[in-house]
């Protein structure tokens, strides 16, 4: 804009500052101007029942995750939080639907233990009950989910060893036809090693099930294959990275503590030993404090995008999609900076220092139709060369292909040093909130409350949140694609577990429609056998339950009226 | 508005931004010039329950757009833009602007609505090509496989459909929350049969957990909402209509579906016109048709007329006619507010303009309310001859009515809402491509389950045919 239009245009130049949004967009430079609806998020989590933070020594300047899943058949996502040298803590979820946030503490000796740096839900054995997967500077644990959200120490009857690694990372899978997920576990530092902390990455770990039916839940894991090296991960993800129907693993290393290393990705076929993609292969060295990782399809071709977390500017890596489907080569190359992601220093205050990023998730909390992406923001204890103030990052996608930050605007931008995080709707009205877990401060608790408008808070997009059941076995569908078709438009999502930072959620799956009042969805499930078309009405929950063609909805309670 | 869009911006663009945005200049627009929408309607003046001399004055606007014969300055044209209803781009643009078939297709709304008068029916010359504007967008033949040709259909009563569907729907939804509830308290599973005013619409079973099974649902949309306009029953108000046929017929895109806030473009069709219509013009378009007048029931008849109507009428319920054709539905409120309840995104909602950008326009301030019937309940009964449902109207060996190849937002190609009969006798052809002449004709064309009763009917006599003739003929929009 110049002087002289805005000279001209005296009324024009009035309604556009009248708009926050349209102001805020412009007085940034850095990318064009964002013209659709921006998030009110506000901070609730201490009357919402959730006091809680992430803390403790140097093991725990990593870590800081948390698991949101349903564990009472409700169907609201309820949370567990990593606590460091804290307890970690279970938060049933009370929400009353478009209400405000609310959970009730649910303490066990089970669930509140102390040296947690992450988890992630899981259905390890195929009941009706999510598990837990709880990474911990020590001996991982599985707990198996009961009714009420109870939970039982499970290492001993599903024969796992914990280990006695500082684990940061995890995934899980179900290869082809396996009754049971495959399960990967990232580890850190070695701390034993001669020389540590640098330059002594400990190993990861692979373990497949062992169908056993004399076992207590039909299922044993107690042979852990090697992954070596190990470079320090921090965020591992199984993704079918070149739409072959098999998963690799991809594993971001944090570049401060290996010498060496560099990001990995492995091949994992079943009946051969892993094997690391190599320069042969395609695959090229790149080497950064890799904290996070999340998947998305930003391009609808079917080829996961991924974006990483880093210390200095985030990468979102696409693949060379002839190269990756011809010759299964994984040739990438990194995009955000044409996508104005990069989110390199921060967006508010007047540090010029580099960010330090570490969750990283893809969703659309405006419901436009078009990815957003959330980086949770923090230094990583007292490093003078980062910034300080570190504000939680919210690129909103714009219908030009690009991100652009509002997380200052959304009601974000706190002064906290974020680490894990989920982006999940807790009080199902569509609208999607956020949960932050942050080192050494409070939780943080956002509650979607609408989007902002000159006429106060106003209503977004249509939105689909879509539940996929499968009857026997991996109950959750992990792996399945899901197609959601508007108009001449497709979006892609893929049921995953892993990635982020510690912190994985399993339920409904969130799909933004922008105007559409219906999406056409087929669901290609993790054999790889596709539905029919599913015909949804947008604003509903969607549950798809696989065999049978017809889809159901479900309703939240509604509130009581006062 | 950005200014962001400005900076590309050409100087026609500018010029059409300083005329929209003078618009407190009187004397910016003049007679003489190629625009019809002379001055937006400012929307800030019409809030809350519109007073009578308000409502007059939204309606006059309404009428003159109605009746506008649009031009390019006002937007006429989407040379990069689909006539779907979810904003959609073109590949590149069209050969030529209008064309009969994937449109643009028409100067006016009168140019189609017309019969008997301005808000009316259309002739086969008027029909329409329906086609969803996603894959092949354009087309150039009336080949039922790339679109399905349908007649135009009056309006008259079309505020009074509207206000029946959201309280249908309301009831539905209430019914729906209720077994929901009952569910949830006795964690058994619930079968409720849905009805409203009357009308069955199949059943739900509701499980414990608040899942909700709709397989059984009867001619509705899975979502409970009653979706009362176009033949075919697919859309819920007439904001929406009147934004989907703006794009589609004339290619002007309301702000509030093609604006910057869900295309990051003021000007998504790309013809140089930006915010082609906005929510006050669209809101005057919506409060005129919504005001139109019911159809009537002709009584300034000669005697034999009269007596013939009388005996026809009798016939019709004793056909079951009225089983679909219902008389009339009882109308709990005449309060039309604009925005509606129903309308999702991409049309506009209450309080999306904040509570001052609510309206209500109360319909028994229109002189024609008075002429609307009360049940014992002090309930208005709209004669409209129809259930507002869904039914199917072919099978294999009645097949007229089955002649549509495309299926329309999810609801199968055989499969059309029950044609309102009030004001027949003024809108020949008949059938929803048009293309039957006589009521005979269309009555014989009754398939599916509306085939018993034409059975029937096919086995009377011609006299009893002509008396239903001579009662249908009765009901006609008044000129």
């Amino acid at each position: 804009m110049t002087f002289t239009v805005r000279g001209l245009l005296t009324g024009l130049t009035i309604v556009c500052c009248l708009s926050p949004i349209t102001a805020s967009a412009e007085t940034n430079g850095d990318h064009a101007a964002f013209l659709g609806d921006v998030p009110k998020y506000q901070e609730e989590a201490l009357q919402a029942g959730i006091n809680h933070a992430y803390a403790g020594p140097w093991e725990y300047f990593v870590g800081g995750g948390l698991a949101t899943f349903d564990c009472n058949a409700d169907r609201l996502p309820d949370v567990f939080i990593a606590g460091g040298v804290n307890e970690s803590a279970l938060y049933v979820n009370q929400s009353s639907t478009g209400g405000a946030l609310k959970f009730e503490r649910q303490n066990s000796p089970v669930t509140n233990i102390t040296r947690v740096t992450g988890a992630y839900p899981i259905n390890l054995d195929n009941d009706q009950w999510t598990d837990l997967v709880v990474l911990r500077v020590g001996e991982n644990r599985l707990l198996r989910g009961g009714p009420d959200c109870r939970f039982s120490n499970a290492n001993v009857s599903f024969g796992f060893d914990g280990g006695g690694a500082w684990t940061t990372a995890f995934s899980a899978n179900f290869n082809e036809n396996d009754s049971h997920p495959t399960l990967a576990f990232g580890n850190y530092v070695d701390r034993t090693a001669p020389g540590s902390p640098w330059g002594t990455c400990d190993d990861n770990i692979l373990l497949r099930p062992q169908v056993d039916e004399s076992a207590s839940h039909g299922v044993r894991y107690h042979d852990p294959i090697t992954l070596s090296p190990g470079h320090c991960a921090l965020s591992m993800l199984f993704t079918d990275w070149n739409k072959s129907g098999r998963d690799a693993l991809r594993i971001t290393n944090d570049r401060h503590y290996h010498r060496g290393g560099e990001e990995q990705l492995w091949d994992l076929y079943s009946g051969r030993y892993p094997r690391l993609y190599t320069r042969a292969d395609g695959w090229q060295s790149l080497v950064i404090w890799g904290m996070g990782i999340a998947e998305g399809d930003l391009n609808a071709d079917g080829f996961p995008e991924y974006v990483l977390t880093s210390m200095g500017d985030t990468k979102i890596q696409t693949v060379d999609v002839v190269q990756a489907s011809e010759e299964q080569r994984p040739v990438y190359e990194d995009i955000a900076y044409q996508l104005g992601a990069t989110a390199h220093r921060p967006y508010s205050g007047d540090d010029l220092k580099p960010s330090t990023g570490w969750h990283a998730e893809l969703a659309d909390v405006n419901n436009d139709g078009l990815l957003d992406l959330f980086i949770a923001k923090g230094n990583v204890e007292q490093m003078s060369d980062f910034a300080r103030y570190d504000p939680d990052n919210l690129l909103l996608g714009n219908h030009d292909g690009r991100f652009v930050e509002h997380g200052e605007t959304a009601g974000i931008a706190l002064n906290r040093r974020g680490r894990g995080a989920s982006i999940s709707d807790f009080n199902a009205d569509g609208l999607l909130d956020l949960i932050v877990v942050n080192r050494e401060e409070p939780v943080s608790l956002f509650r979607h409350t609408g989007f902002y408008s000159e006429h106060g808070t106003r209503l977004g997009g249509n939105w689909l949140a879509i539940e996929l059941n499968q009857p026997k076995t991996n109950r959750h569908a992990l792996g399945a694609r899901l197609a959601i078709k508007t108009g001449n438009k497709t979006q892609v999502r893929e049921v995953q577990l892993g990635g982020g930072h510690a912190s994985g959620q399993l339920g409904f799956i969130h799909v933004g429609l922008g105007v559409a009042e219906r999406a056409t969805v087929r669901i290609q499930w993790p054999d790889g056998e596709w539905s029919a078309a599913y015909r949804l009405f947008a604003n509903h929950f969607a549950v798809i339950s696989r065999g049978d063609e017809h889809v159901s909805y479900w309703y939240p309670e509604k509130p009581q009226e006062n | 508005m950005t200014l962001y869009f400005l900076k590309g911006a050409n100087i026609k663009r500018i010029t059409w931004l300083l005329l929209i945005t003078a618009t407190a200049s009187a004397d910016s627009y003049q007679p003489w010039h190629d625009r019809t929408l002379a001055e937006p309607t400012d929307a800030s003046l019409f809030s809350g329950e519109l007073t009578k001399e308000q409502l007059d004055n939204l309606i006059s606007k309404g009428e003159q757009l109605f009746n506008a014969v649009f031009t390019t300055d006002d937007g006429v044209g989407r040379p990069m833009a689909t006539q779907a209803i979810i904003p959609t781009k073109r590949k590149r643009a069209p050969k030529n602007t209008f064309s009969r078939t994937a449109g643009l297709d028409a100067n006016a709304c009168a140019s189609c609505h017309n019969l008997p008068t301005i808000g009316g029916a259309g002739d086969f010359v008027a029909n329409v090509f329906v086609s969803e504007g996603f894959q092949l967008a354009d087309f150039d033949s009336t080949d039922p496989q790339f679109s399905n040709e349908r007649n135009t259909n009056h309006l008259f009563g079309a505020g009074l459909v509207e206000l029946l569907a959201r309280e249908m729907s309301a009831d539905l939804a209430r019914q729906r929350e209720q077994a929901l509830a009952q569910a949830r308290s006795t964690k058994e599973p619930v079968n409720i049969k849905l009805n409203s005013k009357g009308v069955n619409f199949g059943q739900l079973t509701i499980s414990a957990d608040g899942v909700v099974d709709t397989r059984k649902l009867d001619g509705i949309d899975t979502d409970l909402i009653v979706r009362p306009f176009s033949q075919k029953g697919v859309i819920t108000s007439l904001r929406q209509f009147t934004i989907n046929a703006l794009n589609h017929h004339h290619g002007i895109q309301a702000t509030e579906r093609f604006g910057e806030r869900w295309t990051g473009s003021n000007d998504f069709d790309e013809d140089s016109v930006v915010d082609e219509i906005q929510t006050g013009d669209v809101s005057a378009l919506v409060l005129w048709q919504a005001s139109l007048a019911p159809p009537t029931v002709k009584s300034d008849l000669p005697e034999n007329w009269i007596a013939a109507a009388e005996r026809g009428s009798k016939q019709f319920d004793d056909l079951n006619c009225n089983s679909c054709h219902k008389r009339s539905l009882p109308l709990d409120s005449l309060v039309f507010h604009d925005p509606g309840p129903l309308d999702a995104a991409g049309t506009l909602r209450t309080n999306e303009l904040g509570e001052n950008g609510n309206t209500a326009y109360n319909l028994a301030l229109m002189q024609w309310a008075d002429t609307l019937e009360k049940d014992e309940q002090g309930r208005w009964l709209v004669p409209l001859f129809g259930d507002l449902k869904r039914h199917v109207i072919a099978d294999t060996q009645v097949d007229t009515l089955g002649n549509e190849l495309l299926s329309q937002r999810f609801v199968e190609r055989n499969v059309f809402m029950t044609s309102e009969l009030w004001g027949i006798g003024s809108t020949a052809p008949y059938g929803h491509r048009g293309n039957l002449t006589t009521l005979n004709e269309v009555i014989e064309a009754h398939g599916g389950s509306a085939r018993a009763s034409r059975d029937k009917w096919l086995k009377l006599n011609d006299e009893t045919k002509s008396d239903i003739n001579a009662f249908l003929k009765t009901l006609v929009i008044e000129q």
